[in-house]
């Protein structure tokens, strides 16, 4: 009896092992955890992006999200390692480096099949800028960006100077810069461009420093346009209306521009981005945004961005993580974003409508910034001309900038950067292409 | 002759057979010792293959191919160091600069710590006080002391040129202008001597006291003891900080990704900031690679070099 009841227990206690087992795999098998890196900021601040996390498992609960949220450098070395290893890569990524983008899964296909989705809904220029790649969709765009020149309207007031207007020029702009310096106030009237070849060159219509085909830089950096643009360059700093290079590197803020300057009150114009005007709207500070300046008839040029989620070619769960991507990036995430962050700006124009200073001038001029053909639409296709060819002919505008030179030796200064150029353009073209 | 040795000289043997016969010769508590020794050794010896020579003979291979991160390396066989040598004006701006920060700072950091390191020497009330302020500047962070130098130099505000204008002097625009931007990160460099003065100092104390003695009462002058007696015993100190120094100074980097961004006209376009950029923002990993190895074998034979004199200018006690 003793034999026949321990041989009953026994089985008993298999079967409820074997049931134990099977829910435990049934559990295992329905929930996925994908793996999420990110970084955290003021417009994307920790409990915003857990707040996204929270309001996605409560839609779909077989799916969690592991997320890591770490600073910015920390992920850069995180992901260049991940990538170069070709192993460790998260499902789910910010993929901001073009270099890391061939590991990027291909999500055309499911972003024109989704009836959840579809790349209408996001603003046209971010997108095709941004997130197509080789043809191919590889990431959806988030938190757009773009460079403005902010004035500062209580210093025009003061000097008595009328605010600019979106057509002005690049005249206007020292002509302007002129009328606002005082020296008395330690104020200067506008801040310097950051390098050549950016939205502003563009506007005074010397657009690339290399040709299309990506074959020479002579007649592009010597050009006639660009020789221009440079001379301009060195009207402004001759004006003595900007600060130098040395108060720029002492008084401005790292990576973002002069803004503490312009808050300060001590620029009255300053070349910034959405994040600058957050911490000017928080200053109290009363201001403008207006497009670079522009030599009339020269298409109207920005130097935009937008950052660009996506997930890696070699995730476990695609499908999963399409359905984190879409709800990060599409309406329901970046509205949560939009709400709580501090100056997220999402690429969606339907969404943009719905911010809380929408009618304000200010804001209305950062929409009108948008608008303008991306200088991105030429340098996505060809990734040699910072790295390499800017760094090449770096030179002519360190003397410039230095007052080195004098204004009729712009033109020698920049026929002797085409040699270097085309050096680095001839280095760089077969290894990265364009 | 003791057992196993005879096989073990024989021709033909190889290494392992001449270690296992050592081993086999061991007593038990030699045996012991040796296996604790090992066990000991044995967390550096993993570092060292893992974060040292791992690395560098995988930089070695890396530097034959081309390589964007992203993409599989692609072997290009010497194409990095014909162009290294033959076509890249960059890389003669950052060897130059780098070549005039050493010998710009090498030697004067050399002379510098020795004297003050002589001054903190002195036995003088508050002297600990001393030492610890002037050895500060080597222990902060070089980020931190490049954006507070930032502030020191800068043309109008800053101290420096605020002190020299009150003595009439228009100062520089330091690492703003072409020909003080190189001097003004070798100002800093020097400004961290401290450092290497608490070396000498430690070898200015090791130095025997009855020498002086000696040759105080035989009536030798201050100028002739530090010559005959403080400098002589000094050498394999400085020798020692010579090496040290001269690495460092190879390697600098900081400064010119903090402050100069290799500018103005690559003034300070050092060889680790030119490597730094094409690495990392230029996406060329194999070239990068080709020019980490060429400061490896340029450091690398400097330090010979100075090894190798050292015979004749270095004296040991014993």
């Amino acid at each position: 009896m003793n034999n026949a009841f321990f041989k009953k227990a026994l089985t008993l206690a298999s079967l409820f092992v074997l049931l134990l087992c099977s829910m435990g795999g049934v559990a295992a098998q329905d929930t996925v955890t994908l793996t999420w890196w990110t970084t955290s900021g003021r417009d994307s601040p920790e409990p915003a992006i857990r707040n996204v996390i929270a309001a996605f498992e409560a839609e779909h609960p077989n799916i969690k999200v592991d997320v890591s949220i770490m600073a910015e450098g920390a992920y850069n070395d995180l992901m260049s390692t991940a990538i170069a290893a070709g192993e460790g890569v998260p499902d789910l990524a910010w993929y901001w480096s073009n270099n890391w983008l061939p590991q990027a899964l291909d999500i055309t296909d499911r972003l024109d099949n989704d009836p959840d989705i579809s790349r209408d809904i996001f603003h046209t220029e971010y997108f095709n800028n941004w997130v197509v790649w080789n043809d191919m969709v590889i990431a959806l765009p988030y938190d757009i960006g773009a460079n403005f020149v902010m004035y500062n309207k209580d210093v025009f007031d003061d000097e008595g100077v009328p605010y600019p207007t979106a057509d002005w020029t690049p005249e206007d702009y020292i002509e302007i810069a002129k009328a606002l310096r005082n020296e008395d106030k330690r104020r200067w009237g506008g801040d310097r461009p950051r390098g050549p070849f950016r939205a502003l060159w563009r506007n005074m219509g010397a657009t690339n420093p290399y040709s299309d085909d990506s074959t020479t830089v002579e007649g592009y950096i010597n050009g006639p346009e660009s020789v221009a643009a440079y001379t301009w360059l060195w009207d402004l700093v001759d004006s003595g209306a900007t600060p130098t290079p040395a108060d720029l590197e002492v008084l401005g803020t790292e990576g973002t521009g002069p803004v503490d300057l312009f808050i300060a009150g001590r620029l009255g114009m300053a070349t910034l981005n959405p994040g600058s005007m957050v911490s000017t709207l928080e200053a109290g500070v009363n201001f403008g945004v207006v497009p670079e300046p522009r030599v009339p008839g020269n298409e109207n040029w920005v130097h935009g961005w937008a950052l660009r989620a996506g997930i890696w070619k070699n995730s476990e769960h695609p499908d999963e993580a399409w359905e984190f991507l879409k709800f990060w990036n599409g309406p329901p995430g970046q509205r949560i974003l939009m709400e709580q962050g501090l100056g997220h700006f999402p690429p969606i124009p339907s969404l943009l409508a719905e911010y809380e200073d929408a009618d304000t001038d200010w804001f209305q001029g950062f929409l009108n910034v948008l608008d303008a053909t991306q200088t991105a639409s030429w340098r996505k296709d060809h990734p040699c001309w910072r790295g390499a060819v800017i760094r090449g002919v770096r030179d002519a505008w360190d003397l410039i900038m230095l007052g080195e030179i004098e204004r009729d030796e712009v033109q020698a200064t920049l026929d002797a950067m085409v040699e270097p150029g085309q050096a680095a353009l001839d280095e760089c073209v077969p290894r990265l292409g364009g | 002759m003791r057992r196993g040795t005879e096989g073990a000289q024989g021709p033909g043997d190889g290494g392992g057979n001449l270690m296992l016969s050592a081993w086999r010769n061991l007593t038990a508590q030699q045996r012991r010792d040796a296996k604790t020794g090992y066990l000991a050794l044995s967390p550096w010896m993993v570092g060292f293959v893992v974060f040292y020579a791992f690395p560098i003979i995988a930089t070695i291979y890396f530097s034959f191919n081309e390589w964007t991160l992203a993409e599989p390396p692609t072997w290009v066989g010497l194409d990095n160091y014909v162009r290294m040598f033959t076509r890249d004006p960059l890389f003669v701006s950052s060897l130059k600069a780098t070549t005039l920060f050493v010998i710009i700072s090498l030697p004067t950091k050399l002379v510098l710590g020795l004297m003050l390191a002589l001054l903190l020497n002195l036995k003088i009330p508050g002297m600990n006080a001393f030492r610890t302020i002037f050895f500060i500047p080597a222990v902060i962070s070089g980020v931190a002391v490049s954006l507070m130098w930032i502030w020191f130099l800068n043309p109008d505000t800053g101290v420096v040129n605020t002190l020299l204008s009150y003595f009439g002097i228009r100062g520089p625009l330091w690492f703003w202008d072409l020909h003080w931007a190189l001097p003004s990160v070798a100002i800093m460099s020097i400004w961290k001597v401290g450092g290497a003065a608490i070396i000498y100092l430690a070898g200015l104390q090791n130095i025997p006291a009855h020498l002086y003695e000696a040759a105080e009462i035989d009536g030798a002058s201050k100028w002739s003891r530090f010559w005959r007696i403080t400098l002589p015993l000094l050498t394999p100190t400085l020798f020692f900080q010579l090496i040290i120094e001269l690495i460092d100074a190879f390697k600098i980097f900081t400064e010119a990704y903090v402050i100069t961004h290799g500018g103005p006209l690559k003034a300070t376009y050092f060889f680790l900031y030119y490597f730094y950029e094409e690495a990392f923002r230029n996406a060329n990993m194999g070239y990068a690679s080709a020019l980490a190895l060429f400061l490896l074998v340029v450091i690398m034979g400097c330090t010979v070099f100075v090894v190798r004199t050292s015979k004749g200018w270095v004296y040991y006690e014993n």
